[in-house]
């Protein structure tokens, strides 16, 4: 089957053409950079937004068309990937009203006409949300999510909602209730999780972007493995109001998008406080769009002075060699573009993958006690009330989850909530010193996304500390609240053309405009790689 | 299972290290020189320590009776696997013992500024009908469960 797998360059056959901005890519990587400054001849940054955006305003194409032939592509595709749980039957609907809003002449939203994807564990009004779980099959939100709520407002068209590992807890999708999701890169191969559908899609062009989100790299790690853009914000510039809580100290919405600039619009969109979590922030939100600056515009090197730590720890044994040289060339690439490089060391580094397993197993079982069978989602029939709540939730939960519950319920346990909870709280602050300490010395650090590229279906599946093992990347930056993007950087040999490999950015809290503006640099003058997964069989 | 259970605790220390050099194969000179550090530490600590945080009286799981407290029924080759699983990773959630956290507070989330909490008021919620249609038993005003009395 893999033998019948087309280059990646072929992609641009299928009928999303107009959209997709493949050729601008290969186009921007291929060109040398330019030295003029001349502001007539900077070229605005990759975007689908921003490309959807324009050919509506000028009557190149309808918000209609350009819904049908994502919905076409969503058809086409879905029998291999499986990356969406629901399609919306409204998708259609919403475009034609954009439509008649242009006719009227009426002000667009800066999301009009973007088909966005929705990971199945953010609520959406009226449409399946379920968490890839049983125990919610089939429930319907009586209200939309915070950031949901902004995307329609603002023009978005959520397209449906997309694949992940139950309750957001695993790293390879494989822990859905329903489906396993396939890689773009290679349909053998995992697309990385738990935000894994909502990866897959946006690199098989099925939407231009998606929600995902992020408790230990769960945006940052599929973004890895298909070679997107993941970002992940600072703990509090998104609303968790509406995203069904894993691990509530960690977790945060995250978007994915084909390029740096589409991934910091969305986030754009959704960022900010908001009364119904008191966790969000009342921070203002900068214009991301400020950063999204040519390389045209420079004269000399873009990144100049921007001093760049690399965490010495995630480039040690133990970590992929294809995935090491990939870091160590995107660092160099990073000193070419006028950036002071430096190693750091963050002595803590390897204490945060037992400290988050041990805070976010313990919040999820706290967490997800509420469902429990009766006020909704599936319940299981009993003569007696505990039996009600134990079958519902026997029923109901998956392997993993039942086990990270079962783990919390341990780590809670009385007598051992100091060895274990409270502890791992106190390397919690060990973490948070060590990399506040890097970030004083330095604008951001880099790493990889992930110790490897995407593995095959099944690999890991039932060994959960090899599993576990692969989260090493992203852990503590969750634990730390810190922002960080990830971008394709190279690919290893793989697949049937290689398998995309991300370099992790962070920066300090609240300044995912830094990493915006190193990344937009770094995507533009990438070269050799357009990172676009191989066509898929059947589809052409 | 209570003779597994214990001999469990007695390998705990050999196996839990065995572990630590899977995951962290990655450990370079410096870190296992970190690692060292820190169990030295723990092992000056670890004589001061009051009983709850010796890794060596920490029970293993016992996987029926959590599954009780966190009211999941689990078949019999359930409570097989989520015990093998569980002991493996409570055996790697150890290492944490063998660190130096004296005087260190623990940060319960990412720093945060205070003040955000909404009025304590009661809303309307307008989409009632949404709500009360997710209810798996309803009746009239009331969700429908089981008798909550036990025989005993």
């Amino acid at each position: 089957m893999l033998s019948t797998l087309q280059p990646p360059r072929s992609l641009s056959l299928l009928p999303l053409r107009r959209f997709h901005c493949s050729k601008t890519i290969v186009s921007a990587a291929s060109s040398s950079p330019a030295t003029t400054s001349d502001a007539a001849s900077v070229s605005p940054p990759q975007s689908q937004i921003l490309t959807t955006r324009r050919s509506l305003l000028s009557g190149e194409t309808t918000a209609s068309e350009i819904a049908k032939s994502y919905l076409s592509r969503i058809r086409l595709t879905e029998p291999q990937l499986k990356c969406f749980l629901h399609v919306s039957e409204n998708a259609l609907k919403d475009a034609e009203e954009i439509d008649q809003r242009i006719a009227r002449g009426e002000e667009l939203g800066p999301l009009a006409g973007v088909i966005i994807g929705v990971k199945d564990n953010i609520c959406t009004e009226g449409m399946p949300s379920t968490a890839a779980s049983r125990i919610l099959e089939h429930y319907r939100p009586p209200f939309d999510a915070t950031a949901v709520k902004k995307i329609k407002e603002l023009g978005g068209i959520v397209v449906g909602k997309t694949n992940m590992d139950e309750f957001g807890m695993g790293s390879t999708t494989e822990a859905s209730a329903f489906q396993v999701t396939a890689n773009p890169w290679d349909l053998t191969r995992v697309p990385g999780g738990s935000s894994g559908g909502s990866a897959a899609a946006v690199a098989a062009r099925q939407c231009m972007v998606s929600l995902g989100s992020d408790t230990g790299g769960s945006v940052r790690q599929p973004a890895s493995f298909c070679g997107v853009v993941g970002l992940k914000p600072t703990y509090g510039r998104v609303s968790r109001f509406g995203l069904m809580a894993y691990a509530s100290s960690l977790d945060v919405i995250g978007c994915f998008g084909s390029t740096v600039a589409d991934a910091g619009m969305l986030l754009h969109a959704i960022s900010g406080y908001d009364r119904f979590d008191s966790t969000s922030s009342k921070q203002d939100v900068p214009e991301f769009e400020s950063q999204f600056l040519s390389v045209d515009r420079f004269e000399s090197k873009p990144l100049k002075g921007v001093k760049v730590g690399v965490i010495r720890e995630t480039l040690e044994e133990g970590v992929d060699s294809g995935v090491r040289s990939a870091t160590q060339e995107a660092a160099s690439h990073l000193e070419a573009l006028g950036c002071v490089l430096t190693e750091v060391s963050l002595p803590s580094f390897s204490l945060g993958l037992p400290a988050y397993y041990v805070i976010a197993s313990s919040e999820s079982s706290s967490n997800l006690s509420r469902y429990d069978g009766v006020r909704y989602g599936n319940q299981v029939m009993a003569d007696e009330l505990n039996k009600l709540y134990e079958c519902s939730r026997g029923e109901g939960f998956g392997g993993e989850v039942k086990m990270r519950i079962l783990m919390g319920t341990y780590a809670l346990s009385a007598g051992y909530y100091d060895a274990y909870y409270k502890r791992a709280q106190q390397v919690r602050t060990l973490i948070r010193k060590d990399f506040k300490a890097a970030l004083e010395q330095n604008d951001i650090l880099i790493s990889p996304a992930a110790p490897s590229a995407a593995y095959k279906i099944g690999e890991k599946k039932n060994d959960p500390l090899a599993m576990y093992a692969g989260d090493i990347m992203t852990v503590n930056v969750n634990l730390a609240g810190l922002p960080a993007i990830v971008l394709p950087c190279g690919l290893v040999e793989g697949g049937p053309s290689g398998l995309p490999v991300g370099l992790q950015m962070i920066g300090a809290v609240f300044d995912e405009e830094k990493l915006l503006k190193v990344g937009h640099i770094f995507e533009q003058t990438l070269k050799g790689s357009s990172f676009l997964p191989p066509l898929l069989p059947n589809v052409a | 299972m209570a003779t597994r259970a214990l001999l469990s605790v007695i390998s705990a220390s050999p196996r839990r290290i065995k572990i630590e050099t899977s995951i962290f194969s990655s450990s370079s000179l410096s870190s296992s020189l970190q690692l060292q550090r820190y169990s030295r530490k723990a092992h000056r600590i670890a004589r001061s320590f009051s009983s709850d945080t010796n890794p060596s009286v920490l029970q293993p799981p016992d996987v029926a009776r959590l599954a009780e407290t966190a009211r999941i029924s689990l078949t019999p080759a359930e409570i097989e696997e989520c015990g093998t699983k569980l002991r493996q990773v409570t055996d790697w959630f150890g290492q944490l013992q063998q660190v130096d956290v004296n005087s260190v507070e623990p940060a319960i989330r990412a720093e945060m500024e205070g003040g955000n909490l909404r009025e304590d008021a009661p809303e309307t919620f307008e989409n009632r009908e949404s709500i009360r249609a997710s209810i798996p038993s309803f009746d009239e005003a009331y969700l429908k469960v089981p008798k909550v009395l036990n025989k005993e």
